[in-house]
């Protein structure tokens, strides 16, 4: 290999510039555990910045599971905040989600969930940190931004589906829909539209099957 | 026997919680009259002193505040000093405003008297405060020194008599009729009374101030109750200004907790839950807990609870006081004064910041138990407090709903099922029910369930 070439792998390699097709990996993601949307977002979750999962109805969190399994046997805590419905407990364990690093913040109106999202963001004690938010605006998103860049943490917030055209810095932007009326005896699955990702265009879709 | 008197002039004042600002003094029924007997520095300087008819002193000073003596609240400060007295000797008796440590059982470990002596000052007073001292082989002259001739040292009991030769005999003795007899037959020293025949003496005055001094100077045994720390700490701090903005308490606070800590380190002692009470003029008390996540007994740390909690506090009406209480006491954990600083836990300080401001209820962890009925299946603990428990057979939902609701969706798909929950019929929450996974039109996954006593259908959870 010459010398221009070394060079240019070595751009390419530290993630500042991207090329079109949008096929390689973006340093500094956690693989989702399911390769079609590791694939079709450049590696997975972006450490140290905020993903969006917009759909309608509080869905998606299926998308994380295998990635809270593997992050729920480290040291870092998974926050949970102001979720939806009740997690049920033996089904995360089902799912291989180990609850002594589980915590759940409930009961909180829309001020406190932000404070309690960027808290657990900011402390660098938190791995994952989900968010069910009670709509935000665009300098909140920022400030939730620059929390999970400072505690290394991924946060990952549960939008409603209008809430796609709105501006927004994460890192990346997933929607997320059931596939539809299916035949008898198909398998689950959940249809994924790429909005916004790094080193890459959004608009690619994607199909995993639960 | 050697005995240290420490006494603490400033204490009816320190009793109250008084930024020094604004002339302050405190007041007592005297002979009928209301008069001044303490105040602080500005009030002083207005001309201010004790004795003083209450009414001249108002009309001297505008902004005077004034406050009725507290005795009870004197006691009780009292005894927390002795608390940290009780580090350095297992003897310790009072005088009014006077704390008696026997210390000659400490000499050796303290390395002679001036080391000790500057040990135990430092530790009784707090920040600021000037305290009297003196040295006796009995705690009776020990005391009379500490007032009328601070700083004197006695270490034999020969040389009591001569050290106490020129105090006012009005030191001596509270009994009205005894000193007025003293001074028409004109003593005025304890010198004086002391060169006089004793049992002529004895006829005039009765046997009882002859046994008092007879105690002082050591020839009489003075058994003093033997004082015992106690098991909690409780203490209540009047504030001189009312608060009305929650953030404003968290100066009297520190001044507590300080004390806290010092009571918790005399007792190698730490704690994780701190009970604070706001009285008010006219209602019931305001009161909540603060904790911590590891007992702890640093002030800061200690501190860290309320001013997470006062950010958010609307106080219900003006604070007239504050009180602290803590009765759970733990042994500390972490070696005090260690070679190198205990590593900070970042994680700890974070949630327990959460707690504290969010409160102990929206905080939580979760665990699974052994129970087969949904409902029972699962519990809310503290975070991290969960056990794994054995995977259960059959499809798991991802959510619960609080309360299973009817099923309204239509053209379902059952995916998985039944699954026959049947179980409870011990504690009277009894189900009978068969559970099934089902895809609704637009693909999403229910776990449903059908009530086999009434024959509904109903959802219990989702699965994506």
């Amino acid at each position: 290999m010459n010398a221009p070439e070394a060079r240019l792998d070595a751009i390419l390699a530290s993630g500042r510039l991207w090329r079109g097709h949008g096929r390689e990996r973006v340093p500094g993601t956690l693989s989702s555990g399911w390769p079609a949307l590791d694939q079709a977002c450049g590696g997975g979750w972006p450490q140290g910045a905020l993903s969006e999962i917009l759909s309608a109805r509080a869905q998606g969190l299926s998308l994380l599971l295998p990635a809270l399994a593997r992050l729920s046997r480290g040291e870092r805590w998974l926050a949970w905040i102001a979720p939806p419905h009740i997690p049920y407990a033996p089904g995360l364990e089902a799912r291989g989600i180990c609850l002594q690093r589980l915590l759940v913040a409930r009961e909180l109106d829309a001020r406190a969930r932000l404070w309690t999202a960027e808290q657990a963001l900011r402390s660098g004690a938190c791995a994952m940190v989900l968010l069910w938010p009670e709509g935000v605006d665009k300098v909140q998103l920022r400030r939730l931004q620059l929390a999970a860049e400072q505690g290394d943490s991924i946060g990952v917030l549960f939008r409603p589906l209008r809430d796609a055209r709105q501006r927004s810095p994460a890192a990346l932007r997933l929607r997320v829909t059931p596939p539809g009326p299916s035949p008898e005896g198909a398998p689950a699955g959940l249809d994924i539209e790429i909005l916004k990702r790094r080193g890459g265009r959004g608009g690619r879709h994607c199909h995993i099957r639960l | 026997m050697l005995w240290l008197a420490v006494y603490f002039p400033g204490l009816p004042l320190r009793v109250f919680h008084d930024p020094g600002r604004q002339p302050f003094a405190l007041s007592e029924r005297i002979d009928g009259r209301e008069r001044i007997t303490r105040c602080n520095r500005r009030a002083r300087e207005q001309g201010l002193y004790p004795g003083m008819p209450l009414a001249s002193a108002l009309a001297l000073c505008g902004g005077l505040r004034v406050r009725p003596r507290d005795r009870r609240a004197e006691q009780a400060l009292l005894r927390d000093r002795a608390q940290q007295a009780y580090r350095f000797s297992s003897r310790i008796a009072f005088d009014p405003l006077c704390l008696l440590i026997e210390i000659g059982a400490s000499l050796r470990l303290m390395g002679g008297l001036e080391p000790l002596l500057q040990t135990v000052l430092a530790a009784l007073c707090e920040p600021g405060e000037r305290a009297r001292h003196a040295v006796a082989p009995t705690p009776g002259a020990a005391s009379l020194l500490a007032r009328c001739r601070p700083g004197t040292r006695v270490l034999r009991r020969e040389a009591i008599r001569e050290a106490l030769a020129d105090i006012p005999l009005a030191r001596l003795s509270r009994d009205p009729r005894a000193r007025r007899l003293m001074q028409d037959i004109g003593l005025r020293t304890l010198g004086e009374c002391l060169a006089l025949p004793r049992e002529g003496l004895a006829r005039r005055t009765g046997p009882e101030l002859l046994r008092h001094i007879d105690q002082v100077l050591g020839l009489a045994p003075d058994p003093r109750p033997a004082w015992r720390p106690p098991t909690r700490f409780e203490q209540t701090l009047p504030l001189c200004d009312e608060i009305e903005h929650a953030p404003a308490l968290l100066f009297p606070a520190q001044r507590l907790v300080e004390r806290l800590a010092r009571w918790l380190r005399a007792r190698d002692g730490a704690t994780d839950r701190l009970h604070w009470r706001l009285h008010h003029r006219a209602r019931p008390p305001t009161s909540f807990d603060t904790g911590l996540l590891a007992p702890d007994r640093e002030p800061e740390r200690l501190l860290r609870g309320l001013r997470e909690r006062c950010e958010r506090l609307c106080l219900p009406a003006p604070v007239t006081a504050l009180g602290l209480r803590v009765s759970d006491i733990q042994p500390a954990d972490t070696p005090s004064g260690g070679l190198f600083p205990a590593p900070s836990r970042p994680d700890l300080h974070w949630l327990e910041r959460l707690y504290n401001r969010l409160g102990e209820t929206c905080i939580r962890g979760l665990r699974s138990r052994p129970d087969h009925r949904p409902e029972q299946a699962w519990q809310w603990c503290p975070p991290g407090r969960s056990e794994a428990q054995p995977p259960r057979p059959g499809a798991q939902p991802l959510w619960l709903l609080p309360r299973p609701r009817p099923l309204r969706e239509r053209g379902l798909q059952l995916l998985q099922g039944p699954q026959r929950i049947e179980a409870g019929w011990w504690d009277g929450q009894d189900v009978a029910r068969d559970y099934f996974v089902a895809r609704t039109r637009d693909g999403t996954r229910l776990w449903i369930y059908l009530d086999r006593r009434s024959g509904h259908w109903h959802v219990h959870g989702y699965l994506d």
